[in-house]
């Protein structure tokens, strides 16, 4: 499915529970989901040739208190293996949730997905808040 | 050095800045230029091992004529011997002969061609293999690459604004906020539906004859103080 179709779709889809996704496709390729259950931090769909890419910046490395990167880092560590569907990296400075799925996946799975890295990304953030300036 | 090492000195070394790639376009081009022609080498390598292995399988059949002819022969030669005419056997000994020196000549030959075939076989596997690894290379640079572009709106505001005082904790509350907002409205929905179920149910009642203040009434409070009177 091309990001354009999976847009098309998203933008006309409402799950079970009442999500809803606003999702727009810049002209670099990359596809802006916002989850109506957690619009604050939007995941950006990319394709390469092989797999689908949900990508949500988390924060940057500058909004971590200094003394505390290290803590954080581990609790990232830790916490990574426990979030489902979901993992945690960093590209650059900025801290982010992802999870990837095959090219042929098909759109409920992708919906379930991207539902799952919503919930994942508050669930993540409210762990680590503390850590944060 | 792997491409991982790669990606991971170039991020070290700083590569990992806004709109800076990590890997070398240059570099990609000619990985991905490599790839095609070792995909166009082991196409023409493929075409030529056909050919090798039909001319291995015309001469194996070859060769299984000649054998079958030296089987014919021998028992014509021994059915000559037990007739005891000698010279005919002879001749046809010396016919098998001929027929040995074939079948050696065809047999080394098959030998060597299947020994080719098999030799550029595995030849093919193995490009086969070193292709297929740097596809996966391949992938995961073109997926570091994804992942720059899907975080450089972020990695550019952060660096276009740099305001990060408690933008997360803010958020977070702008998203409890919303989220409660829509528990209140879901608890609000259930209390509208358990209503609606009630009136419902008060209805049956009254229409059973059943339920105290649904059945008052002018006529029964009358009723009723005209009782209490003659009590009185």
């Amino acid at each position: 499915m091309s990001l354009s179709e999976l847009a098309f779709k998203l933008n006309d889809h409402v799950t079970d529970e009442g999500t809803s996704f606003d999702a727009v496709l810049s002209e670099e390729g990359v596809l802006e989901v916002v989850c109506s259950s957690n619009d604050e931090f939007p995941i950006n769909v990319v394709r390469t040739e092989t797999q689908l890419l949900a990508i949500t910046p988390l924060f940057d490395v500058k909004e971590v208190q200094t003394d505390k990167l290290s803590e954080l880092n581990e609790q990232l560590l830790f916490m990574s293996p426990a979030i489902p569907l979901s993992s945690i990296g960093r590209e650059g400075s900025t801290y982010i949730l992802f999870g990837s799925m095959a090219l042929n996946t098909v759109f409920d799975n992708i919906v379930h997905e991207l539902e799952v890295q919503a919930e994942n990304t508050l669930e993540v953030l409210l762990v680590v808040e503390p850590l944060l300036v | 050095m792997s491409i991982l090492k790669s990606i991971l000195t170039a991020i070290r070394g700083g590569a990992s800045e806004v709109g800076e790639a990590v890997i070398d376009a240059n570099a990609v081009r000619i990985l991905e230029q490599e790839i095609r022609d070792a995909e166009d080498a082991i196409g023409k390598a493929k075409q030529s091992l056909t050919n090798l292995k039909a001319s291995e399988i015309k001469l194996k059949r070859e060769l299984n004529s000649v054998r079958n002819d030296i089987s014919d022969y021998e028992s014509k030669a021994i059915r000559a011997l037990e007739s005891n005419n000698e010279t005919l056997a002879g001749e046809v000994a010396e016919r098998i002969a001929e027929f040995e020196v074939d079948a050696s000549e065809k047999d080394s030959e098959h030998q060597n061609l299947n020994m080719q075939v098999n030799k550029i076989n595995s030849m093919i596997r193995q490009r086969e293999k070193t292709i297929q690894k740097n596809r996966r290379e391949l992938e995961k640079i073109k997926t570091v690459e994804q992942l720059q572009k899907a975080t450089s709106s972020m990695s550019t505001n952060f660096a276009a604004t740099n305001a990060t005082e408690h933008r997360v904790s803010k958020a977070l509350d702008r998203v409890k906020k919303k989220q409660a907002k829509w528990e209140d409205r879901m608890e609000a929905g259930e209390w509208m539906a358990e209503e609606g179920q009630g009136d419902e149910l008060d209805k049956k009642l009254k229409a059973a004859g059943i339920g105290g203040a649904s059945s008052s009434s002018g006529a029964s409070v009358l009723e009723r103080l005209k009782q209490k009177q003659a009590v009185q």
